[in-house]
């Protein structure tokens, strides 16, 4: 007969926790859809990351206030361990729903060493950071969550329900209520135009890879690869309470039976490992003795639990050697060097247009947080993921394609959602002055110029007065060689801010017979 | 472990993928047939009634209300239980109603209480931006806010309701995808704000209805005669053109008040073509200088011959 638990209500509300923070975040990414006017907590939480926040000030050498939030998880840490990790992280929540169950029988074939992965991935990060280089942030479990939901998941449930409905519209007796559903959602559930992103299998096959690996482990991404979660239990060592088994222990296992990220060394007279430990509570509720819970740290003590409860914690089999830490901040640097020495460096590629404000591409790197709030919240979805556009140091960073979607003149949301501030908040006057680039009419396709047919669709899009696109009214004669009156568009360069809505309307198939390239700076 | 396949789990199987199969069959079955349009026809004035109205006033609202009155009242163009589309210009997000690139809030907002007024079952007001997403559009406009204080519905147009659509009279296109809800509509109400375009030469009635369509820019290869075509087609029950502002400069997109003329007028006729001559002359212009103006006269759409109808000035 198992006594009375109160723990259970503890784990309950972590449940509760987890669950509710999850769907804050998918609410989020609802909210941020595709409004000239953001969501105003739209990046929550990222300001609380505290991996994106030390790279992004490492990296721009800035104090960047957004992100300060962040201190409160390095304080929770602090005081309780990875509580991030067992009751926010919505990356890991998602884990442990699709987990495969009780850890103890997944485990064996994953060697502990490989926890290590995750301390080595962090010290990557600061060391490429110090150059300025925030690449490895790509793997973020916020950024690389949202990324995949903004990119993978939300346009293709769009694209589906769309499918469904559109296959179902013909039904007449059906209409009535496929108009309000789709009255109901279009526009503020589901936007009204099919988002698409380049390169998005990429980012796809990468969350797959980890929801796969995660059948070889619960949580196996928090376990052993996440670089947040790194930092976080590096932080868990210094903690000021730490979860102890006590001295009723009758040695059942339940604890370790019931460990999400096996935390719980059986060996070693069932010891918690503070830095894996997430602080879910499953092993205080497990706990037929009531025998688990948070005890201060003393630095001297006498008592048999005195070893677990020493500060900082004793080092795991696990933690990198000095030399892999070394190679780590040498792979760090190494790999930056590397990244820098391409072509690129020298002139960048002309189709890499950055959104508004952040035409800097140095400064814009060593900020962007490679979150891809931008792109979730872009109305038009014309900021698009840049796979290599940027080289390999720019992965995943912003870009407008403007035959994609082009840049609302009406809209600065991009700068509101963005964490670090590498797309400035710029108020719609400012935003609608940043010259992102130029467009360029490709003389050799424009109807007017080359077919003698009457087409001005680029200066009637041109949003700024006076308008960036003229027209010249000349005969010429047409593809049979009769004289036609038609106007011929030209730019004025000095007012083109690149907005791209020439390129992204231009009805010419295909390539667009207007284009916008970067603006050099 | 081995999961046997047993009969209940294959019959469900059998069930469940000839189920998908039929659904794919369906969702496959080729583009809907071509549909056309039904609409009510309008009824010719009568003798107490104007065949064109200008109303002049400062306000917008009373501007409206004039022009529909002098028109025979909106009991003439709605019926107890019509369903009714106000299509009026809601181009961009870019700019608040003053910048006059999008129809005046206050026009939009009369129309639709007016419609109530007259009986109608539904009043939807909706257009398709090409800047902007229809939401933020609408809500810049002002005509977001103005149409749902006067009850009416903002729609925002969903891309499964647009058809393949014959054009029976169409001279250059014989088919389109048009807006399947306009079709249907009982009436058709058509509220452009009378502004600059450089093909066009003016973005009046007919040009807005590039609203209702699926890709709008692949009609500017021969502008005047598809506008023409497509006014053939979808012919709205009553125009109603805002010239409280117009744009005379750098449009359809505007973005400077120095482009901006107050003209304090609206002007309504059932029939487009002549609302749009009458438009026309606001900016020293004759119907025959437009080309979708002249063209849709030719087909008989309208008359752009302002001497031969029956105008009336109002001031309100």
């Amino acid at each position: 007969m198992r006594k009375a638990n109160a723990w259970r209500i503890g784990r309950r509300l972590r449940q509760v926790s987890q669950a509710l923070f999850f769907l804050l975040f998918i609410y989020l990414l609802f909210a941020a859809l595709q409004r000239r006017v953001a969501f105003p907590l739209a990046d929550l939480f990222f300001r609380f990351d505290p991996l994106s926040a030390m790279g992004a000030m490492l990296a721009s050498r800035e104090w960047l206030p957004r992100l300060a939030l962040s201190l409160a998880t390095v304080g929770i840490t602090l005081l309780l361990g990875r509580v991030w990790c067992g009751w926010i992280c919505p990356m890991g929540t998602l884990l442990e729903w699709l987990g495969p169950g009780p850890a103890r029988h997944r485990t064996s074939s994953v060697p502990p060493q490989w926890r290590s992965a995750k301390y080595l991935l962090l010290i990557g990060i600061p060391a490429a950071a110090a150059f300025g280089n925030l690449t490895l942030l790509v793997l973020d479990p916020l950024a690389l969550f949202t990324r995949t939901m903004t990119t993978v998941i939300l346009p293709a449930l769009n694209y589906m329900v769309t499918a469904a409905l559109g296959s179902l519209y013909p039904m007449a007796l059906l209409r009535g209520v496929l108009d309000a559903l789709e009255g109901w959602l279009r526009g503020s559930v589901l936007p009204v135009q099919q988002p698409l992103f380049a390169g998005n299998w990429l980012i796809a096959i990468v969350f797959v890879s980890l929801l796969l690996l995660n059948r070889l482990a619960d949580r196996f991404w928090c376990r052993y690869l996440c670089p947040l979660g790194g930092l976080l239990a590096l932080l868990a060592r210094i903690s000021v309470l730490r979860p102890v088994i006590g001295a009723s222990c009758v040695k059942c296992g339940r604890c370790s039976n019931v460990c999400p990220v096996d935390a719980i060394q059986v060996q070693e007279r069932f010891r918690i490992v503070p830095s894996e430990c997430v602080a879910c509570l499953d092993c205080f509720a497990a706990c037929p003795e009531r025998g688990i819970g948070w005890r201060p740290v003393t630095v001297r003590s006498a008592s048999a639990i005195a070893r677990e409860l020493v500060w900082p914690a004793p080092a795991e089999v696990y933690d990198p050697s000095r030399r892999q830490v070394l190679a780590a901040l040498g792979a760090g640097i190494a790999g930056v060097v590397v990244l820098r020495t391409n072509p690129l460096a020298r002139s960048p590629d002309p189709t890499l247009i950055r959104p508004p404000g952040a035409q800097d591409e140095a400064l814009f790197l060593a900020r962007c947080l490679r979150c891809s709030q931008c792109m979730k919240v872009c109305p038009t979805s014309g900021l698009q993921p840049a796979l290599l556009q940027g080289g390999l140091e720019a992965l995943w960073t912003p870009h407008l394609v403007p035959r994609l979607g082009y840049c609302n003149y009406g809209c600065h949301a991009c700068g509101q959602v963005c964490p670090s501030g590498a797309i400035p908040p710029l108020d719609l006057e400012h935003k609608r002055q940043a010259v992102l680039g130029r467009a360029v009419i490709a003389r050799d396709r424009c109807l007017p110029w080359t077919h003698g047919v009457p087409c001005i669709v680029c200066e009637e899009m041109c949003p700024v007065a006076p308008k960036a696109i003229r027209l010249e009214e000349v005969t010429v004669p047409d593809d049979l060689g009769r004289p036609v009156t038609v106007q011929r568009p030209y730019v004025i360069n000095e007012r083109c801010i690149g907005c791209g809505i020439c390129e992204y309307q231009c009805p010419v198939e295909g390539e667009a017979a207007i284009r916008v390239f970067r603006a050099s700076a | 472990m081995v999961r046997k396949i047993t009969r209940r789990r294959l019959l469900q199987w059998m069930l469940v993928s000839s189920g998908l199969a039929l659904w794919s069959t369906a969702c496959s079955g080729n583009a809907p047939a071509p549909i056309t349009a039904t609409r009510r026809p309008v009824s010719a004035p009568t003798a107490g009634q104007a065949y064109l109205a200008v109303a002049h006033s400062e306000d917008a609202a009373a501007a409206t209300r004039a022009a529909i009155a002098t028109l025979g009242g909106m009991g003439r163009f709605v019926k107890a239980g019509d369903n009714v589309i106000i299509k009026p210009n809601i181009c961009t997000d870019y700019h608040p109603p003053e910048y006059a690139t999008t129809t005046n809030p206050l026009v939009v907002g009369t129309l639709v209480a007016m419609c109530w007024e007259a009986g109608a079952r539904r009043v939807r007001v909706m257009d398709m931006p090409f800047g902007g997403t229809p939401e933020t559009a609408y809500a810049v406009s002002g005509i977001a806010d103005a149409t749902r204080a006067a009850k009416g519905e903002m729609e925002v147009m969903s891309p499964l309701k647009f058809a393949i659509t014959s054009i029976p009279r169409g001279k250059d296109i014989t088919q389109w995808e048009v807006y399947r809800e306009v079709l249907e509509a009982d009436v058709l109400i058509n509220v452009p704000i009378a502004k600059h375009h450089s093909l066009a030469r003016l973005s009046l009635a007919a040009k807005n209805l590039l609203g209702v369509v699926r890709y709008p820019n692949r009609m500017h290869r021969n502008l005047g005669q598809r506008l023409a075509d497509l006014a053939s087609l979808i012919q709205p029950s009553l125009t109603v053109v805002d010239a409280m502002r117009i744009l005379v400069a750098n449009g359809p997109t505007g973005g400077s008040l120095n482009d901006v003329r107050q003209m304090n007028m609206v002007i309504a006729s059932h029939d487009m073509v002549a609302a749009d001559a009458y438009a026309a002359t606001l900016f020293g212009l004759r119907g025959e200088d437009i080309d979708y103006v002249k063209l849709s006269s030719e087909m008989g759409l309208g008359t752009l011959d302002l001497s031969a109808i029956k105008i009336e000035e109002i001031y309100a």
